[in-house]
């Protein structure tokens, strides 16, 4: 997935502390989602999912609420092709992303 | 004190904080559950700690444990925080619960992922509108405190009003209005109504002895006599002009009217008010004049006093220092 194009995106400077952060608990939910897939423990996954729904936009990341929700959807329905599907697009946005505070 | 966040998500509680700070506001205060908000509000814990208030409470909807819908609920509960803006925090497609919220006592919402514009919009609204409710609240105890000032004036106007400013008796004005309710009352109850015009014997004298001053507590040593005889509910007591009194006595015949008169007359006489240039006795005294009539619809009001007047004129001409009825009390059985 991806063809290694780098996506532009324009942070809120209020929040620049908070990105570091912010980003690499997202790189930790690639693993996080990973595992719970291992496990089927769906319940963590519709979590993960919902809060990355719930937080992606207000941080300026449109595409993680999207993410997010796709997730969510997914793992409410067990669907385990639809949450692995997910995680790739997390993993790949994070890896393509320059950010630019405004 | 200031906002409260209340999101089990870290993520959000320090966007949220984030952007408020970055809009000026300070004393931002964080909890990651409604439990911990409880902690925040006083409402937690052995001493109920009333009135920690704040500003605006940013309540998340979607918390494990307890909810932000039922949070609110009990938020609401307590009096003190009843009126604190409580803006919900809401994922779409969570609109669902937001009939509830509102339910439970919420003020407004905004949907997660949250806008800065739509945050700080929102909190500014909600806190015009409680600045505006407490500044109301203030108004309304100003208010209720003027209306119970203005009533206590009123009351004491009224008062003043009606009462004689030297003797602290009714006044010639309170007479006037009273005194025909008397007689109406009596005209209706066919009872007898007696007057009793009295005057200080040679008034004039005394004050050209005593001075003013002296005239002056003569008059009020007269009229607290007076006002210790005349007592009963109903009964009036008034300085009528100068150095001349009346009294209005419902329900009382043509007797008991002279009763009290000699009880007024003979308590002023036990006072022995030095009144060394009166040629009646050298204290002073009272003339008298009593009249009763039952009044009814024959009969004007104004007869009765000139009856009690002449009576006292009467009680002058025949030397002062003594109590005389009307002659010519008609109506009396």
């Amino acid at each position: 997935m991806g063809n290694g194009e780098r996506i532009a995106v324009t942070i809120d400077a209020d929040l620049k502390e908070l990105i570091p952060g912010f980003l690499q608990a997202r790189h930790d939910d690639v693993a996080v989602i990973g595992a719970s897939l291992e496990k089927g423990d769906w319940n963590a996954m519709y979590i993960a999912g919902h809060s990355m729904k719930g937080s992606g936009g207000g941080y300026g990341f449109d595409e993680i609420t999207a993410i997010g929700a796709a997730i969510e959807t997914a793992a409410k329905a067990k669907d385990a092709a639809g949450v692995k599907h997910g995680v790739a697009r997390l993993s790949d946005y994070l890896q393509r992303i320059d950010i630019t505070y405004a | 004190m200031g906002i409260l966040i209340v999101d089990d998500s870290k993520e959000s509680r320090d966007l949220l904080k984030t952007f408020l700070k970055g809009a000026g506001y300070k004393d931002i205060i964080t909890a990651a559950s409604a439990q911990e908000a409880f902690e925040a509000l006083g409402l937690k814990g052995e001493e109920h700690r009333h009135g920690v208030t704040f500003r605006v409470i940013l309540l998340d909807v979607v918390m494990p444990e307890m909810n932000g819908i039922e949070a609110c609920r009990i938020i609401r509960e307590d009096a003190h925080l009843a009126d604190t803006p409580v803006i919900m925090v809401t994922a779409v497609g969570e609109q669902d619960s937001l009939n509830q919220a509102f339910e439970a006592g919420a003020t407004d919402y905004i949907t997660k992922p949250v806008s800065k514009v739509e945050l700080l919009a929102r909190v500014r609204s909600v806190l015009r509108l409680y600045q505006e409710m407490e500044r109301r609240k203030v108004r309304e105890k100003e208010l209720i405190e003027t209306l119970k000032q203005l009533s206590e004036a009123n009351r004491v106007l009224t008062q003043l009003s009606a009462q004689d400013g030297l003797t602290g008796l009714a006044n010639r004005r309170h007479f006037d209005e009273n005194f025909s309710a008397e007689w109406r009352r009596a005209m209706r109850d066919r009872q007898p109504l007696s007057v009793v015009m009295a005057d200080i014997d040679h008034f004039k004298l005394y004050n050209d002895h005593y001075g003013h001053q002296g005239g002056d507590d003569c008059l009020r040593q007269v009229a607290a006599i007076i006002g210790q005889v005349v007592r009963r509910p109903g009964d009036i007591a008034a300085r009528y002009g100068g150095e001349e009194f009346v009294l209005v006595l419902p329900d009382t015949p043509l007797e008991g009217g002279i009763k009290i008169a000699e009880e007024v007359a003979a308590a002023v006489r036990t006072l022995k008010l030095p009144h060394e240039k009166s040629p009646v006795v050298p204290y002073v005294t009272l003339s008298m004049g009593v009249a009763c009539m039952v009044p009814d619809r024959s009969k004007e009001m104004k007869e009765l006093i000139e009856r009690a007047d002449r009576a006292l004129y009467a009680a002058k001409r025949q030397g002062r220092n003594r109590v005389k009825a009307a002659e010519d009390h008609s109506g009396i059985n």
